[in-house]
């Protein structure tokens, strides 16, 4: 589903070149759970950032469902984000005047496509916050925001949900909540890619990517 | 409608800068909404005050025109006479209702240390020259009686049947009337019979202006040119004119506050500019986070142009309340500046006007809201991640 050969990632400060991925080489197939984990400034962001179409490599090629999208528009790039790709933040970034509902709806919103009131609320009911959905965020606890922000990430039925340390901002129970919810969604097919700085997490991933100063370690 | 509430949501995070640049677009609309609507009731008033007036034209010494468009409507004292003998000449001329000689003229009142504006009107003419007039009492019979306005009256306290004295003159006259409120300077004054007026005055054949009705007003043109060939050194006022006249004041007095109000407006547009810019920096992480979810360029531009539109459009809104709740407040300060104000409220609510000034409001957001939004819809997915 998603291929990566040679990719490198040079962010330029002033004179100064930091390589943040130094030549990756990486298939993701369909329907994989995928962990990435490895220090601070290791690449594993750039690597995310290159995965999620948000940036595009320095050197290298990506290919996404057999296309190439090094030098495709930013409004094709916005069309495989909306359509094939769901994004999971550590900080959630719900939108606090939104309920729970609305926010679960905004891809679809985004994307000019109709919303189908029923699929949403068996989403919402997915993540187990069926009775929650016309909360608003600051009624909801840290797990129940990472929850809608998943639910949120599925919306648009994409084919694989990126989840950058989406158990950074909690405790050990949600944590532990949120990656068997993540569990339960490889299992009904979505292609899950998850950054951690979590170990044991990420251990219990199909298949786990070290980094280590821009270079694939382990795979 | 989920735009509209995304941005309402983010003006509602920040009320007190939502409100301070609210507060802004409020008072310049509030100051262009008064100005317009004072200017349009000001025009209203102004012709329906001069069709109250009852004559077509007046015959005064040539002079300037303010002072006779003064003197027409609130009866203001030129110190230049006309001789009565005109009077004979207008009166022969086809067309002519009526004419009546008007002396207008200052006399001094020891007994209350003050000085008497007088109207000199004849009598038998008066509800003719003032016809929505409404008097308590009678119209006076002779030439010792008089009517008060109501401000006069109640002054002095003055009654139906009391009399009023001016030793200084020798004369003494009875209150036969008083007239009711009229909002106007009408009700500063005192009227009396033209000839009482041109006796203590001591100027028998004086008069300050004749007030002229033609029979058919398609014919003013006519009689006029005619009147100002056989009479010189008159001048002739028709009640067009004169509404010319104070319509071109009172348009200089417009284009003056409306300079103010655009004024007040640009500088409340870049206060608005400012919250929005403040706010789209504070919430790059949140607009990435919408374009990396899906949001194009596109939709971002427009919610952060609705945030400035609904914040506009609230502040107009706010501003039309303020200026429709202040109008009689305003309307003490217009009749203090202006020389001339028409009598009764002049600034009436006006659908029309309202419309157009919130429209300007939100074409107002609409501007100081493009930068900001064009602004935000240059923020990069990626500096939602990044955190």
């Amino acid at each position: 589903m998603i291929e990566l050969r040679g990719v490198e990632k040079i962010y330029r400060r002033g004179a100064e070149e930091l390589h943040a991925l130094r030549g990756i080489d990486l298939d993701i197939a369909k329907g994989e759970f995928l962990s990435i984990v490895g220090p601070s400034g290791s690449g594993k962001s750039s690597l995310l950032h290159i995965l999620g179409c948000l940036d595009r490599p320095t050197k290298g090629t990506m290919k996404f469902d057999d296309l190439n999208v090094e030098h495709m528009s930013e409004t094709e790039l916005d069309g495989i984000r909306s359509r094939k790709i769901g994004f999971v933040f550590q900080q959630f970034y719900l939108m606090p005047g939104l309920s729970v509902f609305d926010n679960v709806t905004l891809p679809k919103v985004f994307s000019r496509q109709k919303i189908d009131v029923d699929k949403i609320a068996s989403l919402i009911a997915t993540v187990g916050l069926h009775n929650r959905m016309k909360h608003f965020p600051n009624q909801l606890s840290g797990g129940e925001m990472q929850r809608v922000a998943i639910a949120r990430a599925l919306a648009n039925d994409p084919e694989i949900v990126l989840a950058d340390e989406p158990t950074g901002n909690l405790d050990t129970l949600n944590s532990e909540k949120i990656f068997d919810l993540l569990r339960s969604l490889h299992r009904k097919g979505y292609t899950i890619v998850m950054v951690t700085h979590n170990n044991d997490l990420a251990s219990r991933a199909d298949r786990t990517v070290l980094l280590k100063d821009g270079l694939q370690t382990a795979a | 409608m989920v735009f509209l509430r995304l941005a309402f949501q983010n003006l509602n995070r920040h009320r007190t800068r939502s409100l301070l640049a609210l507060f802004g677009i409020a008072t310049s609309v509030a100051v262009l909404f008064s100005i317009l609507s004072f200017n349009k009731g000001f025009e209203k008033g102004l012709a329906k005050e001069l069709e109250r007036t009852g004559i077509h034209f007046m015959v005064v010494p040539s002079g300037c025109p303010h002072e006779v468009a003064s003197l027409v409507l609130h009866g203001s004292i030129i110190p230049k006479y006309l001789d009565l003998a005109v009077m004979d000449k207008i009166t022969i001329l086809e067309g002519i209702e009526f004419a009546s000689p008007i002396l207008v003229a200052q006399l001094p009142n020891p007994a209350q240390k003050r000085v008497d504006l007088v109207y000199g009107i004849e009598m038998a003419k008066l509800l003719q020259l003032k016809p929505h007039w409404k008097i308590q009492g009678a119209v006076p019979k002779d030439d010792t009686e008089i009517i008060l306005g109501a401000e006069m009256a109640g002054h002095q306290g003055l009654k139906v049947g009391d009399t009023v004295a001016y030793p200084n003159v020798n004369a003494s006259f009875r209150v036969s009337g008083i007239l009711e409120k009229t909002g106007s300077q009408d009700d500063a004054f005192i009227y009396m019979p033209v000839k009482a007026a041109q006796a203590i005055f001591k100027r028998p054949s004086g008069a300050t202006a004749v007030g002229v009705k033609v029979k058919d007003p398609a014919l003013l043109t006519t009689i006029t040119d005619g009147l100002a060939e056989q009479v010189p050194g008159i001048q002739i006022v028709t009640m067009n004119q004169v509404m010319s006249s104070i319509s071109t004041l009172a348009a200089s007095a417009k284009v003056l506050g409306l300079s103010v109000a655009i004024i007040a407006i640009l500088v409340s547009a870049v206060g608005v500019m400012n919250a929005m810019l403040m706010s789209v920096f504070e919430r790059t992480q949140e607009i990435g986070m919408m374009r990396a979810i899906g949001a194009p360029r596109s939709d971002i531009f427009r919610i952060i142009l609705v945030e400035g539109m609904l914040l506009t459009m609230a502040g107009g809104l706010a501003g039309i309340l303020v200026s429709v709740a202040g109008n009689d407040l305003i309307g003490l300060f217009v009749r203090r500046i202006m020389p001339y104000a028409p009598a009764g409220s002049m600034a009436r609510f006006d659908a029309g006007i309202a419309g157009a000034s919130l429209l300007f409001a939100v074409l107002v957001g609409v501007c100081s809201g493009v930068y900001p939004a064009w602004k935000a819809s240059r923020i990069q997915p990626i500096e939602a991640i990044k955190g």
